[in-house]
C-alpha cells in the first residue's frame, strides 16, 4: 500500500468512526435547547469538529425518529430552528451513555494489550 | 446575498417538495449565522464562496436530506432483486428453449435459428428491464421486505456438496461418444448415410456434410468443457454457463441441420412423419432416401429435446447455485 492508498484509507476508515459517535456526542449537547449553528459550535469548542452537511441532516432523523423535538423561534434576528431532547431522547441518551462508558472500558482493555509502537 | 439565493434555489430543486421550505429556511439561518460567526461586518463574496464549498455541491446537500436514500433498488429489496431476477430470467430462457425445441419438433415452416438465438438473447436486458421498473417503484413507496424476520435455524442450510459434484461416468460416456461421432465426422465424412444393403451401396445423407464445420466446433466445445469438469471434480457456476452457452451452441447447430432435412424432404414432396410410414407399405427400396432422411431428422429432433430439458435442468441448476451462494457466502470455492 503506497502512501496515498494509506492515507484514503485512513481517512475513510476514521469518518467511519467518528460517524459512529455523532448521535451521542449531539444528543449529549441537547438537553438544553440549541439550534444548529450553536450546536456546531459548542461542538468545536469541545474538540469534535462536524461539518454542517453531516449535522443537520443527522437532527432530522432523530426528530424523525422521536429522540428530538424542534421548534421553530422568530423572535431573534433571523427565524432558526431549535432542537432539545424529547422524554424519548432523554431515555435514549442514558443508555448509550452506558455502552459507550462500557465500549471505553473494553476498547481500552484491548488496545493496552498492545501499547502503540513508536516508528 | 444574492449567491446564496440561488445556492438555495439549486438545493431546493432536489428536495422533496413537502420538505423544501422547512429544510431551505433552516439551511438559510444556518449560512447566515456561519457566516456572522466568522466575518465581522457585511461578509464579501470570498466569504460566501468559501463558505459554499464548504457546504458543497446543491445536489450532494440535497441528498443528504434523503431519507430514504438515493438508489434505484436499495440495499434492503437488492437481495430479493437478484433472487428475483435469477428465476425470472432462467423461466423466460426455459422456456423459450422449449418452445423452440417443441416448433422445429412438430413444425413444418421455416424457423431462422439466428432470430430466435437473437430473442432469446434480447430477452434478457427486456426481462430485467420490467423487473427493476417493479422493484424500482417499491423502492420509491419504501416497500421493504420482511424476509429477515422470519425464524432461522441453521440446520435448515442446504447441503450443496452432493449436488455440485459431477458425475465421471457421465462425463466419460459423454466424452466417448462425442470423439467417436467427431472422428467419424472428420475421417468418413462421405459415409454418413444409409447402406441400403452390401450389393446396392450407399445413400449419402446431403444435408450434414454442410454444417460439418459447426457439428464439430459443438462437439469439439462440448468434449473440451467435459474434460474440463473430469478435471474439475464439481460445478461452479461459471462451468455451468459455460455449459449453458455450449448446450445453446448445440441446439443451434441441431436446428440448422433439422431445417436442412425438412428442406430436402420437402423438395422430395414429403410432408411430415406419417406420410413416410405410408411409404414403407409402397416400394420400400425405392423410396429408403425419403426414409433414411426422416430417421436422421427424428435423431435430431430427439436429440433436440433432449438437450433442450437439460439445458432447463443446468439452468435451473444455475439459479439454484446462485441462490444459495447468496445464502452462504464463502462456502463455494469460485
Amino acid at each position: 500500500m503506497n502512501e496515498q492508498e494509506f492515507s484514503e484509507l485512513y481517512s475513510s476508515l476514521t469518518q467511519e468512526m467518528r460517524r459512529g459517535i455523532l448521535v451521542l456526542a449531539a444528543l449529549s449537547q441537547l438537553n438544553d435547547k440549541k439550534y444548529g449553528y450553536a450546536l456546531i459550535s459548542s461542538l468545536a469548542e469541545r474538540g469534535l469538529e462536524i461539518d454542517q452537511g453531516t449535522l443537520y441532516p443527522l437532527l432530522r432523523r432523530l426528530e424523525s425518529q422521536g429522540l428530538l423535538e424542534s421548534t421553530w423561534d422568530v423572535e431573534g434576528p433571523r427565524p432558526r430552528r431549535y432542537y432539545v431532547l424529547s422524554p424519548d431522547g432523554v431515555r435514549m441518551l442514558e443508555a448509550l451513555r452506558a455502552d459507550w462508558d462500557g465500549l471505553i472500558g473494553v476498547m481500552q482493555h484491548l488496545l493496552d494489550e498492545h501499547p502503540a509502537q513508536e516508528n | 446575498m444574492d449567491l446564496i439565493d440561488r445556492y438555495l434555489h439549486e438545493v431546493g430543486r432536489y428536495l422533496p417538495r413537502n420538505k423544501r421550505a422547512d429544510i431551505l429556511a433552516e439551511l438559510r439561518s444556518s449560512l447566515v449565522d456561519t457566516l456572522e460567526g466568522r466575518v465581522q461586518g457585511e461578509a464579501g463574496e470570498e466569504d460566501i464562496v468559501a463558505l459554499l464549498k464548504e457546504y458543497g455541491p446543491p445536489r450532494k446537500v440535497a441528498a443528504s436530506y434523503s431519507s430514504i436514500g438515493q438508489y434505484l433498488i436499495g440495499p434492503e429489496l437488492y437481495p430479493l432483486f437478484r433472487m428475483i431476477a435469477g428465476i425470472v430470467i432462467a423461466a423466460v430462457l426455459g422456456a423459450q428453449v422449449l418452445a423452440f425445441a417443441v416448433a422445429v419438433w412438430i413444425g413444418e415452416q421455416q424457423i431462422n435459428p439466428w432470430e430466435s438465438l437473437a430473442g432469446l438473447v434480447n430477452s434478457i436486458p427486456m426481462t430485467l428491464g420490467m423487473l427493476v421498473i417493479v422493484f424500482a417503484i417499491l423502492q420509491r413507496f419504501d416497500v421493504r421486505p420482511e424476509l429477515d424476520n422470519e425464524p432461522w435455524d441453521p440446520r435448515s442450510l442446504p447441503v450443496y456438496t452432493e449436488v455440485e459434484k459431477v458425475d465421471r461416468g457421465e462425463l466419460v460416456v459423454g466424452i466417448v461418444a462425442a470423439t467417436v461421432i467427431l472422428g467419424l465426422l472428420t475421417f468418413f465424412p462421405d459415409y454418413i448415410g444409409t447402406f441400403f444393403n452390401l450389393e446396392d451401396g450407399f445413400f449419402a445423407n446431403p444435408v450434414i456434410p454442410r454444417y460439418l464445420g459447426w457439428i464439430s466446433l459443438s462437439l469439439i466445445a462440448s468434449i473440451g468443457l467435459d474434460i474440463y469438469m473430469l478435471w474439475r471434480g464439481h460445478w461452479t457456476i461459471p462451468t455451468r454457463l459455460v455449459q449453458i452457452a455450449v448446450n445453446l451452441f448445440s441446439l443451434l447447430v441441431i436446428a440448422l441441420l433439422l431445417q436442412g432435412h425438412n428442406a430436402w424432404l420437402a423438395e422430395q414432396g414429403v410432408g411430415g412423419f406419417l406420410s413416410t410410414l405410408e411409404l414403407l407399405g409402397e416400394d420400400i427400396m425405392n423410396n429408403l432416401p425419403i426414409i433414411s432422411m426422416q430417421a436422421f431428422r427424428m435423431g435430431l429432433g430427439i436429440a433436440l429435446v433432449v438437450i433442450s430439458i437439460e439445458t432447463v435442468v443446468q439452468i435451473f441448476r444455475l439459479v439454484r447455485s446462485i441462490l444459495r451462494r447468496n445464502t452462504t457466502p464463502g462456502m463455494l470455492p469460485a
